[in-house]
């Protein structure tokens, strides 16, 4: 700008200033309305939609997705499309440039002039770099998978009733359903072992949360306790051994005291009442068999996850559960701590469940009405087919039962 | 009697001067886009308010870093309140400078003699995306984690200085406790101190220059 235009600016911008408002209190005032509208918007935001819940970080999760903020997305977007060898270029040369284009535009754009219609090709460069940005952010929102929803435990009682899940999957095979301990029976190489029992106050009282963490974490695999944690070989995230170890301190250590809603027992069946897979047999399942009935098992492929897997997989699949026989279900032969013998070849091809030891009486009574009222799967079908409807039907049974065959 | 109490401060801070030369000027007439300046300016305040509030309970280690923003947003009395305005008045701030930055520059208002008003502006908006950055790392949950690995990773591909800029934000080779002390540090203190000296020399330079008129066909 030579000093002609710079004075004309001034003569200019005295007008201006001559026909203008006073600082304050005219531009505070809309200063004051668009901030207090702000202010009332991150209010709003803030106590609505919150920010979201995240689970700890774990160094060994290389599974997750990195999601930068919203912000930077349109660059994370960008270097998609650079080739690898390339990558300096998008990382450094192109950002680079732009930041110095953007701080040192007052001397790179010569036009003196400052209305848009004069300045009409800066202003086009401008608008396409800005729809190019927001245009790969959009495509990086659209692309980017959502978060999975991780259950995030947030109260003691959450984390004990998510812990003792986990524990029920990856430890009962071996430590049993209540950490009792005992022989091991049916897990591949650790068959006859005696384990101690882990719920006892010795052990409680001798172990600290960090102690029982690395257990779980790191194993004790001189003594045949598999690592659990990712960054050993296992499945577990450490929020979730985080989760199994509250579990463990909250149930077994007498001197901590677990919350009411933690304590979730396995609904007891009334007089009458026909079990379902949704309220009943499901939960006992989890306590007592997904353990060792879940993918990558010695399990003679018999899955318990859901209740199509109950009916359908399984070696002998169509015998384990057959509707209204007890006799000859495996499923509840098994349960009476029966074996049953290979047809062909006379050797043990099932042995007792769950191996080790006995399931109480009332669980082995809930698969043996299951199994009789036909295997209902939700509570509803279950209500249908109890109390009224089994009193009045009951002394047509006793008829049934004489005449077995017809 | 508030008369004299006025006049002896006046003496001695000029406050007539005070009001003169930045509240009671001529201001040309502008429309509402000329508010985002300020909108950020408030903003910049909120986030400072809060985040002394945040720097109250939380501690900067790996170990204990989630747990105590856990506790800010179960245990502390409004601390969920006073974090997601933390979260939300930082995406906002963003979205405000940009929209700052698209106004002065479709008015021009970079020209002379606002050349270092623009440049200030600039590197106050790095500034506040470094803040960003480093902020998202704190929480120290599974999306700072892997953001800052990928954003630490990213400057690790920066020819020549790379590796060693790569070290410097990591404080070694992986992302550890340095890192987190690092990006903390870096949060409130060091990124802060830039942006403080900075928006002083903008907002004085503002108040010097005027603030742009809307161009004229002319102009
Ligand atoms: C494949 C079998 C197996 C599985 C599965 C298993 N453990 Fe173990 N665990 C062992 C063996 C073997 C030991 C050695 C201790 C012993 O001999 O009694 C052990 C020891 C332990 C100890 C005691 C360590 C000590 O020194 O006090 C704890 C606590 C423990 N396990 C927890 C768990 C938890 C929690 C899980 C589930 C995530 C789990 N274990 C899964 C086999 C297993
Ligand atoms: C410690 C591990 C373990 C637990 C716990 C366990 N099982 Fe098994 N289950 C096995 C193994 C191993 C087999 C394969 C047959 C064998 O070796 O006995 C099996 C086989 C079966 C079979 C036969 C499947 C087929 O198609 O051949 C049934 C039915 C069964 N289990 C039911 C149960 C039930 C019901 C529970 C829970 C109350 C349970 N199991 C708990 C290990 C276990
Ligand atoms: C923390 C960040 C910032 C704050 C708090 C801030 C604040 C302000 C304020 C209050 C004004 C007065 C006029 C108005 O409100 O529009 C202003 C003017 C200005 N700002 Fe910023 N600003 C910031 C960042 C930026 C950025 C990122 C740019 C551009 C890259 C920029 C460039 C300018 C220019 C050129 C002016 C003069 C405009 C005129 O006189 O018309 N500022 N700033």
């Amino acid at each position: 700008m030579n000093e002609e235009q710079k004075n004309k600016y001034y003569d200019k911008y005295l007008q201006a200033k001559q026909k203008g408002v006073k600082f304050w209190p005219d531009i505070i005032y809309k200063d004051l309305i668009v901030s207090f509208a702000l202010f009332l918007l991150v209010i709003g935001l803030a106590a609505f939609v919150g920010v979201a819940q995240e689970p700890k970080a774990d160094p060994f999760d290389s599974n997750y997705v990195p999601r930068p903020e919203w912000y930077f997305l349109f660059l994370f977007e960008f270097l998609k499309f650079i080739p690898g060898q390339l990558e300096w270029v998008g990382t450094t040369l192109i950002p680079g440039i732009g930041i110095l284009i953007l701080l040192f535009l007052p001397f790179l754009d010569r036009n003196p002039y400052r209305h848009w219609k004069k300045r009409k090709i800066g202003l086009m460069v401008m608008g396409l770099i800005v729809l190019g940005i927001v245009g790969l952010t959009v495509r990086s929102v659209v692309t980017t998978p959502e978060v999975e929803e991780v259950a995030l435990a947030g109260s003691i009682a959450e984390q004990v009733i998510q812990g003792q899940d986990l524990y029920s999957i990856y430890c009962v095979e071996c430590h049993q359903p209540d950490g009792e301990g005992g022989e091991v029976v049916g897990v591949e190489g650790l068959e006859g072992v005696i384990l101690k029992p882990i719920n006892s106050q010795d052990e409680m009282w001798t172990r600290t949360d960090e102690t029982l963490f690395n257990v779980i974490d790191y194993g004790q695999q001189d003594l045949g306790m598999p690592p659990n944690g990712l960054g050993y070989g296992g499945e577990l995230p450490r929020n979730e051994i985080e989760k199994i170890v509250t579990f463990m301190r909250y149930t077994w250590d007498e001197r901590a005291e677990i919350p009411e809603e933690a304590i979730v027992g396995i609904p007891a069946l009334t007089e009458g009442e026909a079990p379902s897979y949704e309220v009943h047999i499901s939960m006992v399942v989890k306590r007592y068999c997904i353990s060792c009935h879940r993918p990558g098992k010695e399990n003679n492929e018999y899955l318990m996850g859901s209740y199509q897997e109950m009916l359908t997989t399984g070696n002998n699949a169509d015998k384990n559960i057959i509707a209204g026989d007890l006799q000859n279900s495996y499923l509840i032969l098994t349960l009476y701590r029966e074996s049953i013998l290979d047809p062909a070849t006379g050797e043990e091809m099932i042995g007792p469940m769950p191996p080790s030891k006995d399931l109480k009486a009332e669980y082995v009574e809930m698969f043996e009405r299951w199994i009789l009222e036909g295997m209902p799967e939700t509570a509803d079908e279950a209500a249908a087919l109890s109390s009224p409807a089994v009193e009045e039907v009951a002394p047509e049974s006793t008829v049934t039962e004489v005449t077995p065959e017809p | 009697m508030a008369g004299k109490v006025f006049a002896w401060f006046d003496e001695r801070l000029g406050l007539e001067a005070f009001y003169s030369t930045v509240l009671d000027r001529k201001i040309p007439k502008v429309n509402w886009w000329f508010t985002l300046g300020s909108a950020s300016l408030f903003l910049c305040v909120i986030q400072a308010l809060t985040g002394v509030f945040l720097t109250m309970y939380y501690v900067p280690s790996p170990a204990v870093a989630y747990d105590s923003i856990q506790y800010i947003t179960k245990g502390v009395a409004f601390g969920w309140l006073v974090r997601g305005i933390h979260h939300w008045s930082a995406t906002l701030l963003v979205i405000t400078l940009f929209l700052h930055m698209l106004r002065t520059f479709f008015y021009g208002a970079y020209k002379f003699p606002r050349e270092m008003t623009w440049m200030t502006g600039v590197l106050l908006f790095l500034l506040t995306l470094g803040m960003g950055l480093t902020g998202y790392l704190l929480p120290w949950n599974q999306r700072s984690y892997w953001a800052t690995t990928v954003a630490t990773e990213i400057f690790g591909t920066v020819p020549f200085l790379g590796d060693f800029l790569f070290k410097v934000l990591r404080g070694g080779t992986d992302l550890s406790a340095l890192t987190l002390a690092r990006f903390f540090s870096a949060h409130i203190w060091i990124l802060p101190a830039g942006v403080v000296l900075l928006l002083g020399v903008h907002m004085v330079l503002i108040v010097k220059l005027g603030i742009s008129n809307i161009p004229g066909e002319d102009e």
